[in-house]
């Protein structure tokens, strides 16, 4: 059963230490994601939805448990928290999209120097195949005719299309996205939104996306409530969905 | 390209300003150092090249009036390789038709065509005078408007004038090489002697010896046995000084030099470095963000780092392409200037490899030592710190506990000294309060301005006190031999018949006569150790005002007793009042005792005194002399000029036989001038310093600018226009400045004594006592708050022109 999971939170918890003391922000998480699910972590703000996301895009250490994550070829499966911030990186730029809210894209580089920048830092593809990848995806989240232009050029849904486009540069199987939509009026957020069921749907990603906005949960194949650092209680967050991920 | 090396590319290219500024602090420093270390190679080797070239006389002998047959027994001596016979005489000379008279040493030469020890070489015109033709060394230019073809009146004995043609204008880089106050010379041929009633006799031989012409030992043992050879056959010999071919008499004075100026351009070398440091981590903390980026991307350690450190070796690179090509020319123009006041010949113009070296490892290193710990700790951050900008120094940020608690230290202090002011009815603009918090808020940045202006501020003052010290220094110097004009006859006259004479003159006050007489210091093995001159004024003489480091000043009983100057140490290191000295005095070895020692400068070899009152026994002049020391009732150069003339035309008038009369404080000009090109030099370094300080501070007031933005942008919501958010902007500039100033103040003490104790002790080879003035300190106050006005207009008007919609849209 675990063995089909992609992705694997074993007794996750993350304590914050501040001045006012100790602050737990994610309490014993336990959870399983499929290969081609679209998982929606739903919850009001400070509730630790984007502390849950950095644990598993391995941004953030956790304070106890472990994030396990399916190797593409043999289905082995790696604690990320066991690698070194070199190692994570560099597998992150491999296998993980991440798209945050701001969309951290390169103010000096234009828009396809910015897709193609994971896929120098990988060393991946040969610089011409990354020119002519960044092209396709940029035409992917159909902004090609404005591949030259810096990001301060374009509107706040163009460049998250962007920093989408960029999150498959090395095409990864899966992409975590924090509150992706935050920042976009609804029909820009509808229009990204169609760009992840299309990458679900279409090219087998699995999708991870964070969002305060309860009224989305129906959109995700599954969606999870988490508040106080906890995921709700009667949902069951071991079950994925596996009519989807026998999709895959 | 790839992607991230456009993004270095950006870097540098996007943010002119700050590139430039880290470029040009770079290249301030390779400048300095490619100046100094080129310069000093090229002059080593040229300055000893040229000197050599020119077959420098290995032993030169001061003597009495010799002829051709000792010129022929000096030539067969052993160990003599060439040897030419001059004579050397002093004349008053004027350019007809102008009426300033200059001093000249003329140089009968014996044999232009024979010319092989202390060559003429050309320059313009011929190389040799015929009768009453006369060459002019090219340094007599500066004193003489003269060119080829003019004629130059001579004033002879009798008072009479003697008209010689220029013919030819010649450089004589040996003959005066080590005597700062040499006056210039001009070359006659022996046959105008007459002319200029002089007889057809010698008084200067110019030797070199045979082999090992390098060998000082050697070359003082030939000089020994030539001077014995000399006296046995009945010539005096005044005078020897000795020097090795290849190292020019001033050599080790320039290197000493060169010294401070490479340690000065070190020191802004080092304060460049702190500048670029903190520029890059400035940088850097900008750049969290993108690292974070970069990182969250796939981005690792090793890649973060080689795009910085590319980053950083760009700007090397560029302040290199600025810095080299200025610092070779740099380098050759000081080595040009050096060369041109002391009289020597550069190869032409070259690069030195060496100094091109040093600026490429100084102009590459400077900034990876400056840049490396921003940007190893840049490339180590965390995603998670570099994305929530950690250390972005945004003061909202609860880590930064240290920083707010001394910031709300110092609003306290601010507090209640605002209170304190305002309860005795000061108030303060609010816009300076602001500035004064800015300025403490980013303690570590404002630290390393102010050690970058303070160090440019102490070093500048301290210049300027240096500069007054050795003035003062000469100054004492030249009291001993405070005449206001000093009256030379060709015979002999009686002291009181001079002294009514000069009384009749108008604006006299006092004559005295005095003596000299040179003498030979003697080793206990019987060796000759040095020549010294005695100066013999009247023992009570108001003229010589000594600076006595041990005993006692010479006194009116005293027979066969000397006061000597320091330089006697270096051949007798134990020398101390009361010691008995053997010297030869006329001729006869005596015991005379050392009643005192005084400072001088060592460049003129050893000076004693001794009362005019034994010496004049001594040289069986009783009562009279040839040398008077007339002071007059104003001491000023313009008046002591008049006196002097008057003096010469009075005596002559009345039938004295007058061979000169000069204004007191005429040598001392030249040793004033040589000094001050030194202090020009350290005040070129100075201001360097200083620039680079006003740059940092431009670069501190930028960086605080962009990073409150924010902060000015709610100025400006509030209702603050350009102009107050410009005056804010200036006035912590103005704050940072006043700062350094007041710590300069006391950094200058230290760094004035170490200064003047290096320039001096290779100046005059003795520490000096220090002066202190005022002037430097109040150039640097106006200066320093110039450039901090100057350093913070730019950030300000940038800060200035930001709208609101900038500063909203900014992050
Ligand atoms: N670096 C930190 N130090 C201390 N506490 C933190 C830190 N980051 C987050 N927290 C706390 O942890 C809790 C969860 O934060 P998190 O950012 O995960 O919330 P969120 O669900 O993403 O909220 P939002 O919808 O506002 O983004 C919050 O109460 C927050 O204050
Ligand atoms: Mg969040």
């Amino acid at each position: 059963m675990s063995s089909t999971s992609l992705i694997e939170l074993n007794n996750v918890s993350k304590t914050y230490s501040t001045a006012a003391g100790d602050f737990p922000a994610l309490k014993n998480i336990n959870l399983k994601v499929g290969g081609g699910e679209f998982l929606g972590i739903v919850g009001k703000s400070g509730a630790g939805k984007s502390t849950l996301l950095n644990m598993i895009n391995g941004v953030d250490e956790l304070t106890e448990g472990e994030v396990l994550v399916a190797e593409r070829a043999d289905g082995r499966k790696l604690s990320i928290h066991d690698m070194s911030e070199d190692a994570r990186s560099l597998w992150r730029g491999k296998n993980m999209g991440v798209i945050y809210q701001s969309f951290q894209l390169l103010p000096m580089l234009n828009l396809l120097e910015n897709i193609m920048l994971p896929m120098d830092l990988s060393n991946n593809f040969h610089p011409r195949r990354s020119r002519e990848r960044a092209m396709e995806l940029l035409q992917l989240v159909e902004l090609e005719e404005h591949a030259q232009k810096l990001p301060a050029f374009i509107s706040g849904g163009q460049q998250q299309r962007v920093a989408i486009a960029r999150a498959l540069a090395n095409d990864p199987l899966i992409l975590v996205a924090d509150e992706p939509t935050g920042s976009l009026d609804s029909l820009t957020a509808d229009h990204i939104f169609d760009v992840f069921e299309h990458l679900v749907h279409d090219q087998g990603k699995t999708i991870i996306m964070v969002t305060h906005d309860m009224g989305l949960a129906s959109r995700f194949s599954r969606s999870l409530t988490i508040a106080d650092g906890e995921l709700q209680n009667g949902q069951d967050a071991l079950n994925f969905d596996r009519t989807t991920a026998g999709q895959k | 390209m790839r992607p991230r090396w456009r993004k270095v590319l950006h870097d540098l290219w996007d943010n002119k300003a700050r590139t430039l500024l880290v470029v040009f602090s770079i290249a301030v420093g390779v400048f300095s150092i490619g100046v100094i270390s080129g310069a000093y190679q090229i002059i080593s080797n040229d300055m000893s090249a040229s000197y050599a070239a020119n077959h420098p006389a290995n032993v030169e002998l001061r003597t009495e009036n010799f002829d051709d047959d000792v010129l022929s027994s000096i030539r067969n001596q052993r160990g003599v390789g060439e040897a030419e016979a001059r004579r050397v005489v002093n004349f008053r000379v004027q350019k007809t038709g102008s009426e300033a008279w200059v001093s000249l040493d003329v140089v009968a030469v014996e044999d232009f065509d024979e010319n092989r020890v202390n060559l003429l070489v050309p320059v313009s015109g011929g190389v040799k005078a015929e009768k009453d033709e006369v060459l002019l060394e090219k340094d007599a230019l500066k004193k003489i408007n003269a060119a080829v073809g003019d004629e130059l009146l001579f004033e002879v004995s009798d008072g009479m004038t003697k008209k010689l043609k220029v013919v030819g204008i010649v450089q004589d880089v040996s003959t005066g090489a080590g005597d700062f106050l040499a006056p210039p010379f001009a070359y006659i041929d022996m046959k105008t002697l007459a002319t200029l009633r002089q007889p057809e006799l010698f008084n200067r031989a110019y030797v070199t010896v045979a082999e090992d012409q390098d060998n000082i030992v050697h070359i003082r043992e030939v000089g020994a046995d030539l001077k014995d050879k000399l006296e046995k056959n009945g010539t005096t010999v005044a005078r020897t000084r000795f020097s090795e071919t290849h190292k020019h008499p001033m050599g080790d004075t320039v290197n000493a030099i060169l010294g401070i100026l490479l340690a000065l351009g070190i020191l802004i070398v080092f304060l460049s470095s702190s500048l670029i440091a903190n520029t890059l981590s400035a940088l850097l903390s900008q750049h969290l963000r993108h690292i974070g980026v970069i990182k969250l991307v796939g981005g690792r350690k090793n890649q973060v780092f080689a795009m910085y450190f590319t980053l950083i070796m760009a700007f090397g690179i560029l302040a290199l392409m600025i810095a080299i090509p200025l610092g070779g020319q740099g380098a050759y123009g000081l080595a040009l200037f050096v060369a041109d006041t002391l009289r020597f010949n550069l190869l032409g113009y070259r690069i030195v490899p060496m100094a091109l070296l040093i600026q490429i490892a100084v102009g590459l290193l400077v900034p990876i030592i400056a840049g490396l710990a921003p940007v190893i700790s840049g490339s180590g951050i965390t995603v998670l710190r570099a994305l929530s900008g950690d250390l972005t120094g945004d003061e909202n940020k609860p880590h930064k506990h240290d920083d707010r608690e001394q910031v709300s230290w110092f609003d306290a202090l601010l507090l209640r000294l605002t209170h304190m002011f305002a309860a005795r009815g000061i108030h303060f603009p609010r816009p300076f309060i602001i500035s004064l918090r800015n300025t403490f808020r980013r303690r570590g940045r404002l630290i390393l301005t102010l050690f970058t202006l303070t160090m440019g501020g102490a070093i500048f003052i301290a210049v300027f006190n240096v500069r007054v010290t050795l003035h003062d220094y000469v100054g004492s110097i030249g009291s001993y031999f405070r005449a206001d004009v000093t009256l030379d006859f060709d015979e002999p006259y009686r002291l009181r018949e001079v002294k009514q004479y000069a009384m009749q003159v108008d604006g006299v006050q006092d004559a005295e006569g005095w003596q000299f007489i040179s003498i030979e210091l003697i080793y206990p093995d019987g060796s000759v150790a040095e020549n010294a001159n005695v100066l013999a004024p009247p023992a009570e003489s108001k003229l010589v005002n000594p600076l006595i480091t041990a005993g006692r000043w010479i006194r009116k009983d005293d027979v066969r007793k000397l006061a000597i100057s320091e330089a006697a140490l270096d051949p007798f290191p134990d020398l101390k009042p009361g010691d008995a000295l053997r010297i030869k005095i006329n001729g006869r070895e005596e015991w005379w005792e050392v009643v005192g020692i005084f400072k001088f400068v060592d460049q003129e070899g050893i000076l004693a005194y001794a009362p005019y009152e034994y010496i004049s026994q001594v040289t069986n002049l009783a009562n009279r002399s040839y040398a008077f020391r007339v002071v007059t009732e104003q001491h000023d150069r313009a008046t002591q000029e008049i006196m002097a003339e008057k003096l010469d035309h009075y005596f002559r008038s009345q039938g004295f036989k007058v061979r000169k009369a000069e204004s007191g404080l005429s040598s001392l000009d030249t040793a004033s001038e040589s000094l001050d090109t030194l202090v020009i030099f350290l005040l070129i370094m100075a201001i360097l310093t200083a620039i680079v300080g006003a740059m940092g501070l431009t670069g501190t007031m930028g960086m605080n600018v962009l990073e409150r933005t924010r902060e000015i942008g709610i100025m400006r919501a509030i209702g603050a226009d350009d102009r107050a958010v410009m005056r804010t902007v200036i006035a912590e500039g103005l704050v940072i400045g006043f700062i350094s100033f007041v710590l300069a103040i006391f950094l200058s003490i230290p760094f004035t004594y170490a200064l003047s104790d290096i320039v001096s002790t290779a100046v005059f080879q003795t520490p000096i006592k220090v002066v202190f003035t005022f002037l430097g300190y109040g150039i640097w106050l106006g200066l320093v708050l110039l450039l901090s006005v100057l350093g913070s207009i730019l950030p300000a008007r940038n800060a200035a022109r930001l709208t609101i919609r900038e500063v909203l849209a900014y992050e």
